[in-house]
C-alpha cells in the first residue's frame, strides 16, 4: 500500500504570466485517484509532550494504553518539532513500514507545515498526515486532567479513522512571479525595497503620498542607542530616498493605492490606482508655480498648519521631486474663478509645460511573486482623552507635533513657541509658505548650516513665546485597557520624550521640563541617554495625570498625584506635550483587508510566529514589517525590514512554488458534466475544450460551495471530503457532544486563541476543521446527530475581508437553509461569527451550547 | 464595553431606589412616564428590597448581608418573568451587578448565603451559579433612555434648544465597574447624548468633570467640610463654564447638589445659577409631562420655578 501512496504522488506545473497557457493548463486532478486507505496496522500515533504544555494537563500514559489496547502503536516525545522529533517519526516510519501518521501536538497552524515536510522526506504523501491538536483545543482549554485525557483519546481516534479515508493530495507546483511589491514608503519599505533590490529582486515600491519618506520625514532629530547625540532624521532618509529614486531595479510609484489583489502566493495580481497629480514627470522642481499659486491650504505634514500652496511639494526633500496639485483646493479644477477670470496661474508660470489639468486616474495590474507590507503607523487620537485637553485647549500638542515644531522644516523653523501665541507662528507659517519655494529653488537644505542659523535666531528673540514650563504625559492611550485605549506599550514614546527633553534643554537651558510616567522603558542601551537627560536637570514625576486645567491666560495645569510618594501636585505648565500611542494606520486596517492578512487584535498585522516567522503574515507570500506589524522605533523597524526583504526574496527564487492550499478537485469518472457547480463565486471552474470541468489553481480558494449542488459529489474540497469528514466525526462524538464545524481561516485562528488566553470551556465541545462551512451538508448533519452530536455550530469568519466577503453570506443562507431542511431538528443547529479578539465571546459560545447539550443528553 | 445595540428593551424589573422615593420621587414617576411613552416593557414589583447600598457604605450592613439581599432581589426578579434589573440610582446598579460576580464565582459567599435561605426555609430564594450574569442583567435607566435616544428626538414635545445643560455621571455608574460602561469610562456622554436629543447643548467638557459628587455617604456627616468643598469646586468650575442645568443620573448626586447647593451658597458666600434634574425628568419634561404631578419638582431645594418659566412650561 505505501508503494502505492508514493507513486501516486502526482506533479503538476503551471506557467504564470500567460494566461493562454493557464487556461490550457487548467486543473484535471483526480482522474486517476483512488481511494486510499492507512490500515491500522500500518498507522501510529506520535504525541508530543510540548514540554509540559500538553503532558501536564494529558496523561499520555493513559492515552498510550487505550490506543494500544486498540492495536495502534503509539510513540511520544518530549519536542516532536526538534529534530530528533522528527528522526524518531521518520525513523519508526522507514522501520515498520508505516504509511499513515497521526501527530497529537500544537496547533497545525503552528508546525503543520514542517511536519508535512518531514513525513513528505520519507516518500509518503501529505495527506497521510493527520494532525490532533492536543494543546490549543484540549490541553490548554480543559483544566480537568481526566476530561483532557478523553478529549485528546477522541481526537486522536478522530483523526485515525480520516486517515482510513484519505485520497492523495496532488501536488501543485506553480513558477513565482520574479518580482516583488513594497506597499509603503515610509522607512521600512524604503529599507526593504533597496534590501530587495540589491539582491538582484525587481521591485515596486508604492506610496499613496506624492513622496516617500513616511512619518521618519516629520521627524526633525531621532535617537539612537548607542550615542548621546541625536542625529539629524533628513540627513539619514534623504539619501536614501534618493538611492530609491535613482536605483534601476526599483519602479517607484508614489501617489498611488493598492485597488484590489488577485491569485495567490507566487503570482499576485496587483491592480494599483495612479491618482492624478496634474503635474508630469518633467517637472524641475523650480517652485515658480507655488510661488504665483493664490491658494494656500492646510500642510497635514506640518501638522495641519496654513503653510502650503495648493501646488507644492509635500516637503522640501521630497522624492520624487515633482510638485503635486491638491484637486481639493486648486481654483483651477473646481472652476473657480481667481481675480474674475480662471486661474491656471501654475501653467503660465511653469517654463517646462509640466502642468496637466487632464490627468485622470490611472489604473494598471502589475504582476509579483511576494509583497512586503510595510503600511505603517498613525498616531492615537488624543482627543478621546477630553482630561488632556488637547483640541480643546492650544498648547496642548502630541510628541509627533513637537517633533515636528523642532524640525527645522516646521510650522517654526525649528523655533519652539508655544502654539497659542498665534500671532508669532502666524507670522512664520507665512514665512515658511514663502520660504519652501526659496529652498527648493536654492541648494539642497544642508542641517547643520541650518541649525546653527537656529540657535542664532534663537538668540535674537524676546523670550516671550519660549515656553518656560513643559509637562509632558507618558502613555496616551497606551498601556491603558479602558475603552478607547490601547492596552500595549507602544514602545517609542518614553525615547521620544527623552529625546524632545534633551533637544529642549541644549537650546533652552531655562525651561523646565517634567516628564509624568507609569514606568521610563528606556530598553538596553538606550538606558544611558536615559542617565544623560535626568543629568541635565528634566524632572521625572510617576503617576499618570488626571486632568490638565486652562487658565485665562492660556496656561496650564497638570493634576498628578506622585505615586512615589503619594502627594497631589499641581504642575504649571506653559506647553503639555502628549506621548500618544502608536495605532496602526489606516493604510495597514485597510491593506490587511485587502490582502486578507490575520490582524492581531489592535489591528496590527499579525506574524506567524512572533519568534520562528517574525516578517511572515498569515498568508504565503506576503511579509511585514516596521509599525505595521507592531509599534516600535526607527532601529527597530530597519532591522525588521531587512528581515522582511530577505524572506521575499527566498520565496521569489525559491520557484516553482508547491501551492499549500487545499482546492477543489474533480473526480472526472464520476463528473457527469452538468455544469451546476461552475457557479463559483470566484469563477474557479469552467469547462475545458474537451468538455471537462477544469479548475483553475489560482483562483480557486477551496470554499467548498461547489460541492453543495453536486449530485455523484464528484466535485470536492482535496482533504476535505465528505467521507473523511464523516470519519472524523465518528471519530470524536460522545453522545451528547456539541460538534462545532470550523471554518479554517479566522475562526481556527481564534479557536486557537482560546487556548492562548487560558479561558476553558468544555470538554464535550469537539471542533472539526473545514474550509468553510459550505462543505457541510444534509447528510453529515444527520451523520453527526446520529453519532451523538447534541447539536452543532457553525463558526464562520466574518465578512471582514473581501475573501469572506464574498464567502460569508453564501455560508449564511447555505446554514439557513440547512436549518429549514431540517425540520424540528433546525432547532439544533448554531451559527456563530469569530472575530479574533472575541476569544472571550467563542469560549462563552461553547460552554451555554454545551450546556444545553447536556440538558438535552 | 457595553453595546449600545445590545441594551434591551423588553423585561425590564424597574428596581426601585430607597433615596429616590424618599427624597425624589418625581425621578421614578418621571422614568415610568417616558418608558410608557417609549413602548418599553418593564414592571415595578412591590416585593423588591433596598439594595443596602446607603447601609453598605455607611458600614452598617457587611458584603454577606448585602449579598444575601442581592441574591434574594434576585429571585424576586426571576421569579416574576423580568430578570433585567434597571436601576434608577447608579449605587443599586453597583451593589447588584457586583453581588451578582460575587454569588457567580465566590463558591464560599453563595454557600452560606444558600444554607442561610435553607435554614429559614427560604429555598425559593436559593441562588445557583449563573442564574444571573453581571454583564447582561443589569441596566441603569439612563442606558435604556440612550438606547431610545433617536425616539425621544422624534417624540419630544418641547425643544431646549440653547439651553446649557452639563451632564454629571455617577462614579458608582462608570467607575466601579469601568470595562462594562456604555463608551469610554474617561469620557461617558450618556447623559450628553440624551440631552442633545431634547434640543439642549450639552456642554460636553467642563474642568474637574470627573470628579465626584463629593457625598462619599458617611463622609458628607463625617467630614462635612472635605465633602462640601468637592461639591463647591465643581460647582464652581460649572458656573464658570456658563452651566444652567446640571443633569443627574443618580440619587445621591443629585441629593448633594441640589440640597447642599444653598447650603454652600450660605456657608461659602457664593452664588450659583444653576439648576438640577435627573436625566429622566428632563426627558419627562421635553415630552410634555407635569412638572409638578409627574416630575415631582415640589420636592427640590433650588428651585426651579425660573428655569421652567424660562423654557416656557409655567
Amino acid at each position: 500500500m505505501s508503494l502505492c501512496c508514493k507513486s501516486l504522488q502526482g506533479t503538476v506545473l503551471y506557467g504564470i504570466f500567460t494566461s493562454s497557457i493557464l487556461a490550457t493548463l487548467k486543473y484535471e486532478s483526480r482522474a486517476d485517484s483512488k481511494l486510499m486507505r492507512a490500515s491500522p496496522e500500518k498507522t501510529a500515533v506520535f504525541i508530543c509532550h510540548c514540554s509540559g504544555n500538553i503532558s501536564e494537563h494529558v496523561d499520555i500514559s493513559a492515552v498510550k494504553k487505550t490506543l494500544k489496547s486498540e492495536g495502534i502503536s503509539v510513540f511520544d516525545y518530549e519536542y516532536l518539532c526538534s529534530s530528533q522529533g522528527q528522526a524518531l517519526i521518520k525513523g519508526k516510519i522507514s522501520e515498520e513500514g508505516l504509511d499513515g501518521i497521526v501527530i497529537g501536538s500544537c496547533t497545525p497552524s503552528k508546525h503543520g507545515t514542517l511536519f508535512k515536510k518531514c513525513i513528505q522526506e520519507t516518500g509518503l504523501n501529505r495527506a497521510m498526515l493527520e494532525i490532533a491538536n492536543l494543546r490549543e483545543q484540549c490541553a490548554w482549554v480543559h483544566p480537568e486532567k481526566a476530561e483532557a485525557t478523553e478529549k485528546a483519546i477522541s481526537l486522536l481516534r478522530g483523526k485515525l479513522r480520516r486517515l482510513q479515508n484519505v485520497e492523495p493530495l496532488e501536488e501543485i507546483k506553480v513558477d513565482i512571479a520574479p518580482q516583488a511589491l513594497v506597499i509603503g514608503g515610509g522607512i521600512s519599505g524604503i529599507t526593504a525595497a533597496l534590501n530587495l533590490a540589491d539582491n538582484g529582486i525587481s521591485t515596486f515600491l508604492v506610496e499613496k503620498d506624492s513622496s516617500i519618506g513616511g512619518q521618519m520625514a516629520k521627524i526633525g532629530k531621532i535617537f539612537s542607542p548607542d550615542k548621546l547625540a541625536e542625529e539629524c532624521a533628513m540627513c539619514s532618509l534623504s539619501p536614501l530616498m534618493n538611492e530609491v529614486a535613482a536605483h534601476p531595479k526599483i519602479t517607484l510609484l508614489t501617489w498611488t493605492e493598492v485597488e484590489r489583489v488577485n491569485g495567490s502566493a507566487g503570482n499576485f495580481r496587483v491592480l494599483l490606482k495612479k491618482k492624478p497629480r496634474y503635474v508630469r514627470d518633467n517637472c524641475t522642481a523650480c517652485g515658480r508655480c507655488t510661488r504665483v499659486c493664490p491658494v494656500v491650504v492646510e500642510n497635514e505634514f506640518n501638522c495641519g498648519h496654513k503653510d502650503k500652496k495648493a501646488i507644492s511639494l509635500r516637503f522640501s526633500q521630497s522624492v520624487p521631486k515633482v510638485y503635486c496639485i491638491d484637486p481639493e483646493h486648486c481654483l483651477q479644477l473646481n472652476g473657480e474663478a481667481c481675480d474674475g477670470e480662471a486661474c491656471g496661474k501654475c501653467a503660465e508660470a511653469c517654463r517646462s509645460g509640466a502642468i496637466d489639468f487632464g490627468q485622470q486616474d490611472e489604473f494598471f495590474e502589475i504582476n509579483v511573486g511576494a509583497i512586503v507590507v510595510a503600511t505603517g503607523f498613525s498616531e492615537y487620537d488624543a482627543s478621546q482623552k477630553p482630561q488632556y485637553g488637547y483640541g480643546i485647549f492650544s498648547n496642548v500638542l502630541t510628541q509627533m507635533e513637537l517633533a515636528r515644531v523642532l524640525g527645522i522644516n516646521g510650522p517654526t523653523k525649528g523655533e519652539l513657541l508655544r502654539p497659542s501665541d498665534s500671532g508669532r507662528l502666524s507670522d512664520a507659517d507665512r514665512s515658511g509658505a514663502s520660504a519652501s519655494g526659496a529652498s527648493v529653488s536654492g541648494s539642497s537644505v544642508s542641517c547643520t548650516s541650518v541649525s546653527g542659523a537656529c540657535v542664532n535666531q534663537n538668540d535674537n528673540l524676546p523670550a516671550a513665546g519660549v515656553p518656560k514650563r513643559i509637562v509632558m504625559i507618558q502613555c496616551v492611550g497606551s498601556r491603558d485597557e479602558k475603552a478607547g485605549g490601547s492596552p500595549y506599550c507602544s514602545r517609542y514614546c518614553c525615547m521620544a520624550a527623552l529625546k524632545h527633553a534633551s533637544l529642549i534643554t541644549k537650546k533652552h537651558p531655562d525651561t523646565e521640563i517634567t516628564i509624568c510616567y507609569i514606568d521610563m522603558r528606556a530598553f538596553g542601551f538606550y538606558e544611558n541617554y536615559y542617565r544623560a537627560v535626568q543629568d541635565m536637570g528634566v524632572s521625572f514625576v510617576r503617576g499618570r495625570p488626571a486632568e490638565v486645567v486652562e487658565k485665562p491666560d492660556k496656561s496650564l495645569v497638570v493634576r498628578v498625584e506622585d505615586t512615589l510618594n503619594q502627594k497631589r501636585l499641581e504642575l504649571p505648565a506653559d506647553l503639555v506635550v502628549l506621548s500618544a500611542a502608536m495605532l496602526p494606520s489606516p493604510g495597514t486596517r485597510e491593506i490587511a483587508g485587502v490582502l486578507n492578512l490575520s490582524q492581531d487584535e489592535n489591528g496590527f498585522v499579525k506574524e506567524r510566529h512572533s519568534k520562528l516567522k517574525p516578517v511572515d503574515s498569515s498568508v504565503d507570500g506576503i511579509f511585514v514589517c516596521g509599525t505595521a506589524q507592531g509599534p516600535k522605533d526607527i532601529t527597530d523597524a530597519i532591522a525588521q525590514a531587512g528581515l522582511a526583504a530577505v524572506r521575499a526574496r527566498a520565496f521569489i527564487t525559491d520557484s516553482p512554488k508547491i501551492l499549500e492550499n487545499e482546492l477543489a478537485a474533480i473526480n472526472q469518472l464520476l463528473c457527469t458534466r452538468c455544469g451546476v457547480c461552475l457557479d463559483c463565486p470566484f469563477e474557479a471552474l469552467s469547462f475545458s475544450e474537451s468538455g471537462r470541468v477544469v479548475v483553475d489553481p489560482l483562483i480557486c480558494t477551496g470554499c467548498g460551495y461547489c460541492t453543495r449542488h453536486c449530485e455523484t459529489g464528484a466535485i470536492q474540497v482535496a482533504g476535505f471530503t465528505k467521507t473523511q469528514l464523516k470519519a472524523e466525526i465518528e471519530g470524536v462524538l460522545e453522545e451528547g457532544d456539541l460538534l462545532s464545524f470550523v471554518n479554517s481561516g479566522i475562526s481556527a485562528l481564534t479557536c486557537d486563541n482560546i487556548g492562548n488566553s487560558v479561558l476553558n470551556y468544555p470538554s464535550s465541545v469537539k471542533l472539526v476543521r473545514v474550509p468553510t462551512g459550505l462543505v457541510v451538508d444534509r447528510d453529515l448533519l444527520l451523520h453527526a446527530f446520529r453519532h451523538g452530536a447534541a447539536s452543532v455550530l457553525f463558526v464562520e469568519d466574518p465578512p471582514d475581508n473581501p475573501k469572506a466577503e464574498i464567502i460569508y453570506p453564501l455560508v449564511a443562507s447555505h446554514f439557513e437553509k440547512l436549518k429549514e431542511e431540517l425540520g424540528a431538528d433546525g432547532s439544533r443547529l448554531h451559527f456563530k461569527k469569530a472575530y479574533v479578539p472575541n476569544t472571550k465571546g467563542l469560549a462563552g459560545t461553547f460552554t451555554t451550547l454545551s450546556r444545553e447539550g447536556e440538558m438535552i443528553k | 464595553m457595553k453595546l449600545i445595540e445590545n441594551i434591551p428593551d423588553r423585561k425590564l424589573l424597574l428596581f426601585k431606589s430607597c433615596m429616590v422615593s424618599h427624597e425624589y420621587p418625581g425621578v421614578e414617576s418621571a422614568t415610568r412616564y417616558v418608558f410608557d411613552r417609549l413602548g418599553i416593557d418593564y414592571l415595578v414589583n412591590d416585593e423588591q428590597s433596598c439594595c443596602t447600598g446607603i447601609g453598605h457604605y455607611t458600614d452598617l450592613f457587611e458584603g454577606l448581608t448585602t449579598a444575601a439581599i442581592a441574591a434574594r432581589n434576585f429571585a424576586v426578579a426571576r421569579r416574576c418573568g423580568y430578570p433585567n434589573i434597571t436601576c434608577l440610582c447608579s449605587t443599586c446598579y453597583a451593589v447588584n451587578k457586583e453581588a451578582c460576580e460575587l454569588l457567580n464565582t465566590n463558591d464560599e459567599v453563595r454557600d452560606k448565603v444558600n444554607s442561610v435561605f435553607r435554614e429559614q426555609g427560604l429555598d425559593d430564594l436559593v441562588y445557583e451559579k449563573g442564574d444571573m450574569n453581571p454583564r447582561t442583567n443589569f441596566y441603569h435607566a439612563v442606558e435604556i433612555l440612550l438606547s431610545k435616544a433617536d425616539r425621544i428626538r422624534e417624540e419630544k414635545q418641547l425643544d431646549f434648544a440653547g439651553t446649557r445643560a452639563a451632564a454629571h455621571h455617577a462614579c458608582h455608574y462608570y467607575k466601579v465597574k469601568y470595562l462594562d460602561v456604555v463608551g469610554n469610562p474617561e469620557n461617558p456622554q450618556l447623559i450628553d447624548t440624551i440631552a442633545a436629543a431634547c434640543g439642549a447643548f450639552p456642554v460636553r467638557w467642563y474642568e474637574d468633570r470627573t470628579l465626584t459628587c463629593g457625598m462619599g455617604f458617611s463622609q458628607l456627616h463625617l467630614n462635612k467640610n472635605t465633602s462640601l468643598q468637592v461639591t463647591k469646586t465643581k460647582l464652581d468650575s460649572l458656573q464658570r463654564a456658563g452651566v444652567e442645568l446640571m443633569l443627574h443620573m443618580c440619587p445621591n448626586c443629585h441629593i448633594q447638589y441640589d440640597r447642599y447647593q444653598p447650603v454652600i451658597e450660605r456657608e461659602f458666600g457664593v452664588e450659583y445659577d444653576m439648576v438640577h434634574m435627573n436625566i429622566a425628568q428632563f426627558v419627562a419634561l421635553s415630552m410634555g409631562a407635569d412638572p409638578y404631578k409627574v416630575c415631582g419638582f415640589q420636592t427640590h431645594s433650588v428651585p426651579l420655578e425660573g428655569f421652567l418659566e424660562k423654557a416656557g412650561i409655567i
